[in-house]
This record gives C-alpha cells, structure tokens and sequence, in this order.
C-alpha cells in the first residue's frame, strides 16, 4: 500500500474550513457554557431545595449519558418539543453549551468547596459582612482556583466537538470523513485530522499543568 | 477608644460550656474575668480547651451554656439551643491564628485594608496610609505589594498581626501563633507582640514557648479538662504553682523529673 | 407541541434495546480489562529512566488524551484494517479501540498517583534499609492504587459513555440500536430519552460511588 500524503494539499482549504468552524462553535459554546456553569454552580451551593435540586438533576444527567445523544435528543427531539426547525448550528450550539454548562458547575462547586475553613474565620475575626466575605475573599479564590480546570474543561469541549459532525455539521472532522470516503484514502486524511487536533490541544494541557502549579502555590499561602 | 471604667472587666466569662456533638464536651463550666490592661496566657494540655476558649471569645464558635461579656456589656450568651453574639461588640475584638489565614489572592496592603475600607468605610487613601504606617512599625514597609505566597512565614504572621490592628481592637487574641513557625522566625513574630504588650494593648493568648509566655503575661491561666485549674501571676503559676496538677504539666514542659 | 407522547412504541421494541445494551455493557468490560492491565504497564513505561521507553510511551498518552475519541475509533475502524491488513469483527475493533484509548487515560491516573507517595515516604523506606523493589511493593503501590481507583472508576464510566460513539462505526450497541429504533418508529422522543436513561442508570450509581470513596478519602487524609 502507498501512502500519499501530498493529496491533502489539494484539500488545504477544506479542512482549513472545517478547523474554522470547530473553533468557533469550540469558542461560542465555552462562553456560553462558563457563564452556564458558574450560575448552576451557585444553585447546587443554594441552602433552597428547590433551586438546588433541579441544578443538581440537570447536572447528574449531563454527565451520566453520552454526549452523543445529548446531541441527538437536541438535534432529533427539541424541534419536536419545540415546534421550530432548529438548524445544525443551533442544536449543536444548544447541546455544547448545556454540556458545557454542567461540567464547568462541578468546577466551580469544587473550587467554591475549596477555600478553606479557616478563611471564613479570619472573615469573621475582621467583622466582614457577608456581603464582602462572598464578593472579596470567597468568590475571587474560588475563581482563581476554577481557571486551571475550566481551561481542561474548555479542551475537553474543543475535543468533544467533533461529535457535532455526526449531525451533519461541517467542522474539521465531517470534512475530513467527508474526503477521506469521496478519495478512499482514509489512513492520511484521519491521520491528519488527528493530528491538527492533536496541535491545538496538546499545548493547552501543557498551559493547563503550568497554571495548576502556579495556582496552588499562590494560594496556598 | 473608649473609655472603660477602671474597676469594670473588659472580658468576663461565665460557666461556660462548649462541646461537639453529643459526646465530646470541650469546656466544662469555666469562669474568668480579665481587667482591662492585662496580657492573659493561657496554658495547659492539648486538649484541655485552651483554643476553643480563644475561638469562643472571638465569636466563632456556638456554646452550649454561659456567657461573655466584654467591657462590661452583654457579648455572648448561650439561650436554649442557639448561641447569642453581639456582633457589633465582636468588631472590638482580634484574633491571629496559627496559620496566618492572609488571603491568599490579595497584597499585603489589601489584606489590611480590606476591612477597613468595606465594614468602617475608610477611604482607599486613609486605609493605605495607616497600613503603611503599621507595616513600618513591623519592619514590613517593603512587603506592602506583595503577595502572601512571596513571604516567610514569620512575615505573613507579622502581617496578620498588622492586619488585625488596623480596626484598633480592645483586645487582641494570639491562638498558638508561633506554633507553625520555624524556630528561627519565632523571635520576630514575638518581638512584634512585646512590642504591643509594651503600648498596653490587653491581649489573651495560647502558646506552647513557656519563656515567651513568663515575657509578656501579666497573668496566667492553667486550663485542663475544660476547667480552669490555676490562675495567677507568671511567677506563682510557672514558677511555683500551689496546684498538683499545675506542677506536673510545668514540670513535664521543663523536662523536671519529680 | 403536536406531538402525542407513545412509550409504547419504546416499550413493544425493548428486546433489541437490551440486545444493545449487553453489547454497551460487552465492550465497556473488555475495554476496562484492558484499560486496567495495560494502562499500569504504560505508567510505568512513562515514569522509565529510560527516554527511548518513556518518550514513546508519552506520545502515546498524549495522542490519545489530545485527539477527540470519535476520531480515534473511526481512524481505527478505517485505517488499522488497511495498515495491518486484519479484519476483526466489529465488536472486537470497539473493544481495542476503546480499551487503548481508556488505557492512555488510566496510565495517565496510575502516574499520577504514583508521583503523589510523597518523597519522605521513601526516604523513610530508605532508612529502614528496604531494597528498591521492596521500597515499590510495600511502599509506592499500596498507597497508589488506592489513590487512583477513584479516577480509575470515573474513567470507566467514562468509557461506558463513549462506546455509544461505536454506533458511528456500525457497532450494535445501545446507542445504535436506539438510533434504529428511532428512525423505524418515529419516535426520537420516546426512544433517545429512554436510551440516555438507560445510561444514567448504570453511569448515576458508579458515579454516587466514587463521590463516596472521595469523600471518604477526604475524611482519612484528615
């Protein structure tokens, strides 16, 4: 068998194309998701059963079945349900940002649980309200200490994305499947398609353990 | 400051009771009355309730039973099942804790104008003067911009110390705040408490440095079992204490063997 | 909506759904029995002295955790018949390309786990005058197995929830007898959230177990 890896130059643009819109579906639904998150994380804080547990529902089920389906309950059932033709971008939109959002409100609950103890006595001991307890020392820590895992959070969403092209939409790996089968040369177009993905993630995890450390030495202080 | 009559106790606890949970009680009825003026060292078996008693004044914890009252003015009180705290007279009281408790994403100038700015409505320029100032007198001038995690461990405590003056407290209470020091850093934390102690500042503290506690108290307490066992000054109860159980803890912390 | 809601068309269809759902639950054992065994292995390439074991082993981990899993298994299911020229059937193909790419992730968790024993704890082994090998068994491994069944059990439910991307494949799991039931009844409705709760029933509980062994961990450690 030969391998020929110059066919993909002829595909460049293509594939070019597809990266575009993973990036931009990847960034569209990590702004929306964060923002998401960080509201459903204060719900399951919430001391009201009633805001709590609905936030905790939906996050149990986000997390506990497949992402593809996700994705095809939304693609498949939501225009049902709604009434409304939703197009490929929309329902992928709506399906990232939802998983997005459940993912990211376990990090901020996490981090939120983080900051110590002893932080709420010296609260007390300097007569901060509560007010300025939450605004000044809990939420400022609690974000800091959220950035490592939601930048992980935001390269599992880059990853998980590409889930998007078993609904038909055009990102970087419907294209490549898409040539892979039109030239029956899937071993170099795949390959290449892991590979561009590979690049972009790969450097992030790497930021990620940097920031980690950076991170918990300042704030262990 | 206000003035508080002379004759009055600026602390003065009453049958106190505190426990966690329905089994393990920490104080079991203690009684203490603190002059203005006095530097109280507590001391006593790890156990005995020594921090719970500092954490307690500070208003952090729920009791079960008694009361405080601070310059002269109802402060704690245990009613049924639920902890009554004055909060406006815990405003006029500090506390330094063992491990440092800065915050970790502020400077060293905002940790201490933190408080004063939020709760007394400071002005940002007015705090940071009087930070600087404070800062000065601990030989921290240079540290006001940097962050917790750039210091040694006896400047975050000197710090704290600093940050605690800043809302001028009537009392200041040290729980163990040396204990997590490396010893060479121990004199520097301790200089800055006799220093406070020299300015009369009333303070109630734990510590384990039986030296530094016969420095800088002019009172000491001996807490076992959750009561008061001996109190009076330095020289009777480190030096000559009148109770039995008192001169077997002093004399196993000096390694006397009897 | 002018949808009329009926499970009946779900519930007459159960049989091919459980059907898929032995061949879900088939492929996450096996892919965890290899995920478990060879991702130790791995861990242990990846911590080698040796940079002509380690880097490989690096490569392979990184590849696996940097490159979404749906490209994996259909590269896998594409290109390793035509490079190797093997032809296995296609449950067998789900396995090995779940199972490599759970055992990226859980060499991954070991390393970890391993790099938490804290140096003094082998100091410590030193200076009882425990040999190397000693040092490992009844020092290092205890203490880090333990740690990493956590992360281990959260990645193969992981696993679990992945394999539905072998319905993309062809593969007659859960997912893709759902999606088949969907389209033949005109149901999406009923039969995809019927699916995800199937899902959820065996995802929920494993995860309600690790919380727990987190948290009693978390009391231990204090």
């Amino acid at each position: 068998m030969e391998l020929d890896f110059s066919i993909l130059l002829k595909f460049a643009d293509a594939l070019a194309l597809g990266l575009w819109t993973t990036l931009k579906l990847t960034v569209l639904c990590v702004a929306m998701g964060t923002a998401l998150g960080f509201l459903i994380g204060l719900a399951r804080a919430s001391e009201n059963a009633l805001i709590r547990i609905p936030a905790s529902a939906f996050v149990e089920f986000f997390r506990g079945t497949p992402v593809l389906i996700q994705l095809f309950w939304i693609f498949f059932c939501l225009p049902l349900v709604l009434g409304v033709e939703l197009s490929n971008l929309a329902s992928a939109t709506i399906a990232l940002t939802l998983y997005m959002g459940a993912i990211t409100s376990e990090t901020f609950r996490a981090s939120l649980r983080a900051v110590g103890r002893e932080q709420m006595d010296a609260c007390v001991a300097l007569g901060l309200p509560r007010s300025v307890q939450i605004l000044h020392v809990i939420l400022p820590q609690a974000v800091l200490r959220a950035v490592p895992t939601l930048l992980s959070n935001c390269i599992s969403l880059f990853k998980e994305s590409a889930l998007v092209s078993a609904v038909g939409m055009a990102d970087l790996m419907f294209v490549g499947q898409n040539i892979s089968n039109n030239t029956a040369r899937p071993i170099e177009v795949l390959t290449a398609v892991a590979c561009i993905y590979f690049i972009i993630a790969f450097p992030l995890t790497r930021l990620v353990t940097r920031i980690e450390g950076r991170m918990l030495r300042k704030l262990a202080a | 400051m206000t003035a508080i009559p002379q004759d009055a106790a600026l602390v003065r606890i009453t049958d106190l009771h505190k426990g966690y949970g329905a089994h393990i009680k920490v104080l079991r009825g203690l009684n203490i009355e603190m002059k203005p003026g006095e530097r109280v060292v507590v001391i006593g078996p790890s156990g005995g309730g020594k921090s719970t008693l500092l954490r307690v004044v500070m208003g952090l914890e729920e009791i079960q039973q008694g009361s405080v009252t601070f310059a002269g003015k109802p402060y704690i009180s245990a009613e049924g099942s639920k902890t009554r705290i004055d909060t406006e007279q815990r405003k006029k009281i500090g506390m330094v804790f063992q491990h440092y408790t800065l915050f970790p994403h502020l400077t060293v100038l905002q940790n201490l104008t933190l408080a004063p700015r939020k709760v007394h409505g400071v002005s940002r320029s007015a705090a940071e003067d009087r930070g600087r100032a404070i800062l000065a007198r601990f030989g921290l001038d240079a540290k006001a911009d940097a962050y917790p995690s750039q210091l040694s461990g006896g400047q975050k405590q000197r710090v704290a110390i600093a940050r605690a003056l800043m809302l001028d407290p009537q009392l200041m209470l040290f729980d163990e705040v040396t204990s997590a020091l490396d010893p060479e850093l121990v004199a520097e934390v301790e200089a800055v408490i006799l220093q406070l102690a020299s300015q009369g500042m009333p303070m109630m503290m734990v510590t384990h440095d039986m030296w530094f506690a016969r420095n800088v108290a002019s009172r000491v307490i001996f807490c076992a079992g959750g009561v008061v066992v001996e109190d009076g000054p330095p020289e009777q109860v480190l030096g000559n204490p009148k109770e039995e159980r008192t001169r077997e803890f002093i004399d196993r912390v000096f390694h006397i063997k009897g | 909506m002018d949808y009329t809601l009926d499970l009946g068309a779900v519930t007459r269809n159960l049989g091919p759904l459980f059907d898929g759902l032995a061949v879900t639950l088939q492929l996450t054992v096996a892919a965890n029995i290899i995920g478990i065994t060879a991702g130790f292995g791995l861990a242990l390439l990846v911590l080698s002295r040796f940079a002509l074991l380690r880097l490989p082993a690096m490569l392979f981990v990184e590849f696996f955790r940097c490159t979404p899993a749906i490209v994996q298994i259909v590269w896998f299911f594409y290109c390793v018949p035509m490079l190797f020229n093997v032809f296995l059937d296609p449950i067998t193909m789900g396995v090995l390309a779940l199972g490599l790419n759970l055992t990226a992730f859980n060499a991954e968790a070991y390393r970890a786990s391993i790099q938490a024993v804290p140096r003094e704890h082998l100091d410590a082994g030193i200076a009882l005058g425990l040999t190397p090998a000693q040092r490992v068994l009844n020092i290092v491994l205890p203490q880090a197995m333990r740690a990493s069944v956590p992360v281990l059990l959260t990645n193969g439910i992981g696993t679990f929830q992945q394999s539905a991307l072998v319905a993309i494949v062809g593969v007659a799991d859960l997912m893709y007898q759902g999606k088949t039931l969907a389209t033949q009844t005109y149901r999406p409705i009923e039969t995809f959230t019927i699916i995800a709760l199937f899902y959820l029933a065996v995802s929920f509980p494993v995860s309600q177990l690790v919380g727990w062994l987190e948290r009693r961990r978390g009391l231990a450690a204090r």
